[in-house]
């Protein structure tokens, strides 16, 4: 049996990647979760952090994302989220400046609403930053 | 027939005229081209998103949401629907701003109840501004260049309101480009979702449903698809608005360079008939001065 799934990984502005994959990792909740071939029907929500995915060829991408969601069903990943973004297209003093202002915010008296903002933006910062070290 | 002078200073406030609508309708035609290109970049992700919403909805029938809740209990008439009026920021576009305050009017005025305006872009912005309408002061986005960013604070805001139940319907009016000619001003319900727009034909009844796990759970999902569907939608919505309001400049600038064309032709035919004129008469006025000296 093929131990590969097909997979598309949707960004609102394009369409990332479409093809066979052997696993994905992809940051949820409360931590991470991993798919491989033939994994059970499920649809779990993703929060900005960092996901993975190998390719047929064994080729391992690690990608920067933002919220959305993933669908599993019958051997059929795709992923839906905002920004979808390799290590090399971020920019790495603007997620630094954005991380700044949003811990700058967090410092500050905030509504819930302000302070949820500020906290997602920070999340989304600061896995830019993660996702490009290792560049 | 006025003078040569005259028809000339005419031909050329006519031909100034018509170098601006020219540069207008070249900047419009290219900025329309790149509009329709983040379009085309945007429809996959906006289609398969609404699959999926519907496979989901389908999977669960039942699905008891905030989002979906229609608020049977609120009256029509104290019902509090939010609009988001998609216009330009400056005019020179045809009927284009026309028709998206018309629609908007209109539908005030068919449903009853109380309602308030988030309004995009300058001219709207001026006009409901002028008729005292309850505009909200805060939402304050220019529609050149729609990003993500805009839209996604376009939608936290309305979703953060309906959940606080400052609305109970939310609508958005914007043009939508049928094709390169037809354009036309739409009204869109935004929230609560229909479960039905998402379906559009019935399921078999022995259709095999399969399990479909969500995770965390069914509500964790659909909180966090739902606002990213909906930022997809204005997203969507804010491209082909700018798209279509680019076309209509592109049209009505056409539409305007070809009649300073045509103005020209007819001006320079009326100046050469005036030139022609004096021209005959100062010859008249030098042979019948001649002819006069010669019988002294």
């Amino acid at each position: 049996m093929e131990s590969t799934f097909g997979l598309e990984i949707y960004a609102s502005n394009k369409l990332f990647f479409s093809g066979r994959a052997r696993s994905l990792t992809v940051p949820v909740e409360d931590g991470e979760k991993a798919f491989l071939a033939h994994h059970a029907n499920l649809i779990a929500a993703i929060v900005p952090g960092e996901m993975r995915y190998e390719d047929a060829d064994g080729n391992k991408m690690v990608v920067a994302v933002s919220s959305g969601f993933v669908e599993m069903i019958n051997n059929r990943g795709k992923i839906f989220c905002l920004t979808v973004e390799r290590p090399e297209e971020i920019d790495v003093r603007r997620a630094q400046e954005a991380k700044e202002r949003a811990e700058e915010q967090l410092r500050q008296k905030q509504s819930i609403q302000e302070y949820r903002m500020s906290q997602l933006a920070l999340a989304r910062a600061m896995t830019r930053l993660r996702v490009t070290k290792e560049l | 027939m006025a003078n040569a002078r005259e028809i000339q200073s005419r031909i050329k406030s006519v031909q100034d005229t018509m170098k601006i609508t020219n540069a207008m309708y070249m900047i419009s035609s290219s900025k329309m081209k790149k509009a329709k290109k983040i379009l085309e970049d945007t429809e996959p992700y906006f289609y398969n998103m609404q699959g999926a919403i519907a496979r989901i909805l389908r999977h669960v029938p039942d699905i008891q949401h905030p989002f979906f809740s229609v608020r049977h209990l609120v009256p029509t008439r104290e019902r509090k629907t939010g609009i988001i009026v998609v216009t330009g920021d400056k005019g020179m576009a045809g009927a284009y701003n026309h028709n998206i305050t018309k629609l908007t009017d209109e539908f005030m005025e068919k449903t009853p109840g109380y309602h308030r305006l988030y309004v995009l872009g300058m001219t709207g912005r001026q006009y409901y501004e002028k008729k005292n309408a309850d505009v909200d002061g805060s939402f304050r986005y220019t529609v050149q260049k729609p990003t993500m960013h805009r839209a996604r604070l376009i939608s936290e805001e309305i979703v953060r309101a309906f959940l606080e139940r400052e609305l109970d319907e939310v609508h958005i009016v914007y043009t939508q480009m049928q094709n390169a000619a037809v354009m036309e001003a739409v009204d869109m319900q935004l929230l609560p979702l229909k479960k039905t727009s998402f379906s559009p034909f019935q399921i078999p009844v022995q259709a095999p449903q399969e399990e479909i796990e969500m995770y965390p759970s069914a509500d964790v999902v659909l909180d966090t698809m739902i606002p990213n569907y909906l930022t997809g939608v204005i997203y969507g919505c804010l491209v082909e608005a700018y798209a279509s309001e680019n076309n209509a400049r592109m049209t009505a600038m056409q539409a305007s360079t070809d009649s300073a064309k045509k103005m020209l032709q007819e001006l320079s035919i009326q100046y050469n008939r005036a030139r022609q004129a004096a021209i005959t008469q100062e010859i008249t006025e030098v042979i019948s001065g001649a002819k006069a000296q010669k019988r002294k």
